[in-house]
């Protein structure tokens, strides 16, 4: 395996680019012993040891991958089992690692053996003299024998990426209880395969092996029994293919990556690939036939995700952000455990704070750059991925949580999503850990199917990521002190990250979380490594299946890896174990009911399809000759028909193809097919109103073939130009436009009139009238110096406008002219596009006539409000002259003078003048008429006739001017 | 009462100037103070609404002219307000129901229950029934008018209805069956030239009979556009001259340019022209029959003879299917695209002989 770096020589650069994965895993491998019993294994070091050499080229072989780099072919195959020895040794010695975990998840058992494999190679390079050059500077702080280490990480986690195009977990791992050679300890088994090939399995204690293991021997006797080819051979074919991975890989590395040297990461992450596929193996294993494939071959480590390398990498560096305040009090307190780790950590900050990604100026990356905020968290606090379904959102989101040193906290659709339980969930999940077991790792939430959420949750999780800034804010404002005091203080700072995951971004719910959320959208997975994994799961279970054929199944299920995977399952589970592409084609299962974007259906509709490439056209090309042109013509037709009904939305899907369809290059002189296109639209118009009126939906099977009639109609080999359909809408605004102008028109007509006025008269007959009668020739002078009869034609006008509810309002227009519009502006709803403009008034006119128009509604208010009560204005003009009449209450300034005029006056009687005061709407007839003569005489003496009684009077007010009043009517001023 | 529409509306039977013979049967109808339902039905500006009033007036004395303007709001089964405006006098009540649009049946039924369950109080001096006026009856759904049917009965003894709507086609039958009928034509040329002389003479007018003819075949003899026509010839021009433009309505003139443009040319992009052009008349609150119609008699006068039949029947046929559906536009623009099939090939058949 290390060939290939002394090859290629890549390793910088790989480290480069991948050494954010690098560290987590580098990290991963540090934290993990905490939970393993190193104390335990450290005891058995001697004996893995031991075992390594007794079983002979495996020592030869983990020396070469130090000293000797160019070691053949061979070699390193033979290396393989060496370093699964230890674990099946591991395995057989400690079974209660296993048995007692409660969960055979890999993480766990893989650590256990990581560190067994560890120890190995400590012991064996203490002896090995090192030839490559620490590379980095910072190496030289761990022991030699890390550093050692790191050449050979470097070597294997290379091989390991190559690993996860195709992940071929078995072939070498099967191999972990099978030798080569007799084990020098302990007795074996020799057993001969078919082809001959004789091979020794180690026996095991008998207890051990009855705890363990059936396992084991299943896993033996499967690699056995079902391999056709004898292992050698497998082994030889995976290593080529490993190869040519390795180079493409490199190749495409290399150009992705510009020159950072960045010599930190992992030791033993090299090791880890490896060691993760034996873990996965047990999984396999374990698995029984019910489960379905999709979990059983899921992948379980970031290396051997399928989906986009770019995606995967921007959400991890995204993840990795959060370190410094998720991780970032840890590892103070982790010090005295493991300096290695400590040593990491500055060169990690100064990593993000400082980080180089100059690739691709690419937003995301950008985004990724982007300062932390004052708790060092990234800008953005969540991560929205989004795509269509079976690309691997879910599992990359987990893979990616796990191996970044997470605890993945799932909530799904099938979870209750109100708005409460969201809340109490996010909290939980962000600011709890569990404390129990030794699963102590902090806990990263992951919100899957969030586009179904509804409104309010998802304004709840907004809320959190906010509400809690601001008051972060305040205590930062407040003091300033240390990361751990803030924290204190506001525990409910959102201080985990969070990863949404949608299939449908423009859901309206997310619209506000879209703005905050670092968004991540999956690309198609790319056919040939969605291929490879699938001939490896088909080989794995015993199908046969040439990768034509599963290219087929790939471009049917539209690279949906559930899809794919969940179809093989389906062939093999009725006994299938050949694939070939008729039967991908024939089968219906691989089909999805997707949901394409409706521009996508359009194009398809006016577009005839192209013609398929060869390899998967072979078949149809086929079909086509025995059925003919019909048949490819029939087959167009259930294309279109099933991509009518999947798309749900007819209305809009209708609407599209009726605003395009005219604008297609059509080759239809006498118009028939437009003619009949036509039809199917008030075909299916009538349809539609049947199926809404009469609640009769079985009606609605019949809608999808109004696509599939344009399809037949118009579809043509040239890339159609399509158009949102906005008309329908534009149209419909429009309309409400015009009622809406009509309607207030109308709603303020007198009723004499309004009731022989209805909305479509008023459109069709009177309103275009009206507008001619209220513009008459006037003469453009002061209103003042009209003649009578013109005066006469004045008033009729006003008339008119008033008993139609329309006057002029004055109004600016964009370019700062002045003008005067009518209100409500009806000349919209008359005037139509392209016809010679109707006479206008002047603006001095229309100036003229709203005022008028003012006046006279002015003067109407008035004489409805007298007409309206006659009787009490009679009665005032009665009771005003005699002043201080019984009924009326008396005016406030007379009371005043008077009651000045008795104090000063009638000095005999204080008590009652004191109460008349103090109650005075009460006690005043009775004091009032008793003190009348007195007081008027004596009011009239001392101030004078001109104040008591005029209906001018004064007031004095304090701090305000318009001290005078009088009561005007508005004839008295016009 | 400012227009002279308004200004010089008839308002009672004796006054009506054509069409006396049905308002004296009318008259006799009302005078032994009882009347069966009504259905008013005739084309737009023959006199309906004027007819019913003065038949009103003629039943209730001038107090069915002090009118008022009612908000009423009702609340749908459904919990849905409906908010619909009604004219009504002590007498009687007027409800455009289809207003309402889809809810018109809970309108109808909550309305007219309401009206017809109270009592006239005081039935020696005034008549035992009040009059519900429902204008626009052919824009009802089915639903209401269903509702109609039932009501109509029940409360005969306290309510009359009289119906009033442009077409009967659109009333259900046993709507139709339970009125009494009462069509009302559009005046002829002569009788709107005699209104409008008249008219004139009581403004101070002179009228030239010429224009008066002009003015009346302009309109379509519908009178109110004709009074309408002739007030805005006289802002636009006094003394009348016989040869004066008589200004005419935007839509009629739009459409027609619509109809010169179809016959121009016959092509997918003037169609979509004429797409373009439709929804224009379709967001003026244009109703599509109108426009089919105004179409029609266009298209009719610039083809030839051979193709009038052709042509009439394919818009009766798309006018129909125009009323199943709700989408109007897609029936209009198909019977322009069959019109323009037809006629292209009728020309190009020509060029070829």
């Amino acid at each position: 395996m290390d060939e290939y770096d002394e090859m290629y020589g890549i390793e910088d650069d790989f480290e480069q680019q991948f050494a954010d994965e690098l560290e987590v895993m580098a990290e991963m491998d540090y934290e993990s012993p905490r939970h393993t019993k190193v104390s335990e294994l450290r005891s058995k070091k001697p004996l893995s040891f031991e075992d390594a050499i007794a079983s002979g080229d495996i020592v030869q072989s983990s020396k070469s991958v130090a000293r000797h780099p160019g070691s053949s072919d061979a070699q390193q195959i033979t290396a393989k089992p060496g370093k699964s020895l230890p674990h099946s040794l591991d395995d057989s010695e400690f079974p209660e690692h296993l048995l007692d975990s409660d969960n055979f998840q890999s993480p766990k058992a893989k650590r256990q053996r990581l560190d067994v494999a560890k120890k190995l190679q400590f012991t064996l390079s203490n002896d090995g003299d090192n030839i490559t050059p620490p590379s980095s500077p910072e190496d030289y702080s761990r022991s030699k024998s890390s550093s050692v280490q790191t050449v050979t990480t470097s070597a294997l986690d290379i091989s390991g990426l190559a690993e996860l195009q195709e992940s071929p977990r078995r072939v070498p791992t099967a191999t972990g209880h099978v030798l080569r050679r007799p084990p020098p300890t302990g007795d074996y088994i020799s057993v001969t395969d078919s082809s001959g090939n004789r091979v020794y399995l180690a026996k095991k204690e008998e207890s051990t092996v009855r705890a363990v293991d059936s396992r084991a021997l299943r896993d033996s006797h499967y690699s056995l029994g079902l391999l056709s080819v004898p292992i050698e051979v497998l082994r030889e074919q995976v290593a080529e293919r490993r190869h040519q991975q390795l180079v493409e890989e490199s190749q495409r590395l290399t150009e992705m990556l510009n020159s950072r040297v960045d010599e930190e990461f992992g030791e033993m992450d090299g090791r880890e690939p490896e060691v993760e596929e034996e873990a996965a193996e047990d999984e396999d294993q374990d698995g029984t036939a019910s489960r379905l494939w999709v979990d059983r071959f899921s992948p379980q480590h970031y290396t051997e995700l399928l989906s986009d390398d770019f995606t995967n990498r921007c959400l991890l560096k995204w993840l990795k952000l959060w370190d410094t305040v998720v991780f970032g009090r840890e590892k103070s307190v982790k010090k005295p455990k493991h300096p290695q780790a400590d040593n990491r950590l500055p060169l990690q900050q100064k990593d993000q704070q400082n980080p180089r990604f100059k690739t691709k100026t690419q937003i995301t990356e950008e985004i990724l750059e982007a300062e932390l905020d004052q708790y060092q968290r990234p800008k953005y606090k969540v991560a929205l991925l989004s795509g269509p379904p079976g690309l691997g959102k879910t599992t990359l989101a987990h893979v990616i949580a796990r191996h970044a040193g997470y605890n993945v906290v799932e909530m799904n659709a099938s979870d209750d999503r109100s708005a409460e339980l969201f809340q109490k969930r996010i909290d939980t999940a962000t600011q709890m850990k569990s404390v129990l077991g030794a699963n102590e790792k902090p806990n990263c939430l992951v919100i899957d199917e969030i586009d179904g959420a509804p409104t309010a949750a998802i304004n709840v999780l907004l809320a959190t990521l906010n509400r809690k800034e601001s008051r972060e804010a305040d205590t930062e404002a407040a003091g300033i002190g240390t990361l751990k005091k803030k924290k204190k203080k506001t525990e409910s700072v959102l201080l985990r990250p969070i990863i949404c995951i949608c299939n449908d971004l423009y859901v309206p719910a997310l619209r506000q979380l879209r703005q905050q959320a670092f968004i991540l959208t999956f690309p198609q997975t790319q056919p040939s490594r969605l291929v490879q994994r699938l001939t490896e799961i088909s080989r794995r279970q015993g199908m046969k299946a040439d990768s034509g054929a599963l290219m087929a199944l790939c471009e049917k299920t539209e690279n949906d890896i559930r899809s794919c995977i969940n179809t093989l399952q389906f062939l093999h589970g009725k006994g299938q174990k050949q694939l070939d592409q008729r039967m991908v084609q024939s089968v219906t299962v691989g089909l999805k009911d997707q949901n394409k974007g409706l521009f996508s259906v359009w194009q398809e509709i006016f577009q005839l399809p192209r013609v398929k490439r060869k390899r998967i056209g072979e078949v149809l090309s086929l079909g086509a000759e025995h059925g003919g042109q019909s048949s490819t013509a029939a087959q167009r037709l259930q294309h279109i028909l099933h991509l009518a009904s999947s798309s749900g939305e007819h209305e809009k899907l209708t609407q599209g193809l009726y605003d395009n369809f005219l604008s297609m290059k059509l080759k239809d002189p006498s118009l028939r097919g437009v003619c009949s296109a036509l039809d199917w639209l008030g075909f299916s118009d009538i349809l539609n109103e049947a199926t809404l009126h009469n609640q009769n939906f079985s009606l609605m099977r019949y809608l999808p073939f109004l696509p599939a009639a344009f399809h037949l109609l118009f579809a043509a080999t040239t890339v159609p130009r399509i158009n949102y359909p906005n008309s329908h809408y534009e149209a419909l605004t429009r309309t409400q436009h015009t009622r809406n102008a009509l309607v207030a028109m109308l709603a303020e007509i007198p009723p004499s009139i309004r009731s022989r006025v209805g909305m479509s008269c008023l459109s069709l007959d009177i309103l275009s009238m009206l507008l001619e009668v209220i513009c008459p020739k006037l003469r453009p002078v002061n209103p003042q110096l009209y003649s009578v009869r013109e005066k006469q034609q004045l008033v009729e006008l006003v008339d008119t406008m008033l008993s139609y509810n329309l006057t002029y309002r004055q109004d600016r227009s964009p370019e700062g002219q002045y003008l005067y519009l009518l209100e409500p502006n009806v000349e919209e709803v008359v005037r139509f596009p392209g016809l010679p403009p109707r006479r206008q008034l002047t603006y001095q006119a229309k100036q003229m006539i709203a005022r008028e128009i003012e006046l006279e509604r002015m003067r109407r208010a008035e004489a409805m409000l007298q007409a309206r009560n006659p009787q009490r204005k009679e009665e005032k003009e009665k009771n005003d002259p005699q002043g201080g009449g019984q009924k009326l209450p008396i005016r406030n300034h007379q009371q005043r003078l008077e009651n000045i005029v008795k104090q000063t006056v009638v000095d005999t009687r204080p008590e009652v003048d004191f109460f008349g005061r103090a109650i005075e709407p009460k006690g005043k007839p009775v004091p009032s008429a008793a003190a009348g003569d007195v007081g008027k005489v004596g009011m009239e003496l001392q101030i004078g006739k001109a104040v008591g009684n005029s209906d001018v009077w004064f007031r004095f007010n304090e701090g305000v001017s318009n001290a005078v009043r009088r009561n005007i009517y508005i004839k008295e001023l016009l | 009462m400012s227009l002279w529409v308004d200004k010089y509306r008839p308002t009672s039977l004796g006054k009506l100037d054509y069409h006396k013979e049905q308002a004296n049967q009318l008259k006799n109808l009302v005078q032994c103070g009882d009347f069966p339902h009504l259905l008013v039905y005739g084309p737009s500006g023959a006199g309906k609404k004027t007819r019913i009033m003065c038949l009103l007036r003629e039943l209730y004395g001038p107090g069915v002219e002090k009118l008022r303007i009612e908000h009423q709001s009702i609340t749908a089964p459904s919990k849905k307000k409906i908010e619909i405006n009604t004219i009504a006098s002590n007498y009687h009540l007027e409800v455009n129901a289809s207003d309402a649009g889809n809810s018109d049946r809970v309108v109808i039924q909550e309305l007219i229950k309401t009206v017809a369950q109270s009592q006239q109080i005081q039935s020696s001096t005034q008549k035992e029934f009040k009059v519900v006026l429902l204008t626009e009856v052919d824009r009802l759904t089915k639903d209401a008018q269903h509702a109609l049917r039932r009501t109509m009965e029940k409360y005969m003894s306290t309510c009359r209805l009289i119906l009033c709507c442009n077409s009967t086609s659109k009333v259900i039958a046993p709507i139709r069956s339970r009125c009494l009928a009462v069509r009302v034509p559009l005046p002829s040329v002569e009788e709107v030239c005699s209104v409008l002389t008249g008219v004139c003479r009581k403004e101070g007018l002179l009228l030239p009979g010429e224009l008066a003819k002009q003015i009346a075949e302009k309109s379509g003899r519908n009178l109110r556009k004709a009074l309408l026509m002739c007030e805005a010839c006289r802002v636009q021009q006094y003394p009348f001259s016989s040869d004066q433009d008589i200004p005419e309505t935007d839509w009629e003139v739009y459409l027609r340019e619509t109809a010169n443009a179809i016959v121009s040319q016959q092509s997918p992009q003037r169609l979509l022209e004429v797409r373009a052009r439709l929804y224009e008349l379709l967001t003026h609150c244009i109703p599509p029959e109108i426009i089919i119609k105004g179409l029609v008699s266009e298209l009719l006068s610039n083809c030839d003879g051979h193709l009038k039949a052709e042509v009439a029947q394919l818009a009766a046929y798309y006018e129909h299917r125009l009323q199943l559906g709700s989408k109007a536009i897609y029936h209009l623009e198909a019977f322009v695209a069959k019109f323009m099939a037809i006629y292209k090939k009728f020309m190009e058949d020509g060029l070829m002989a």
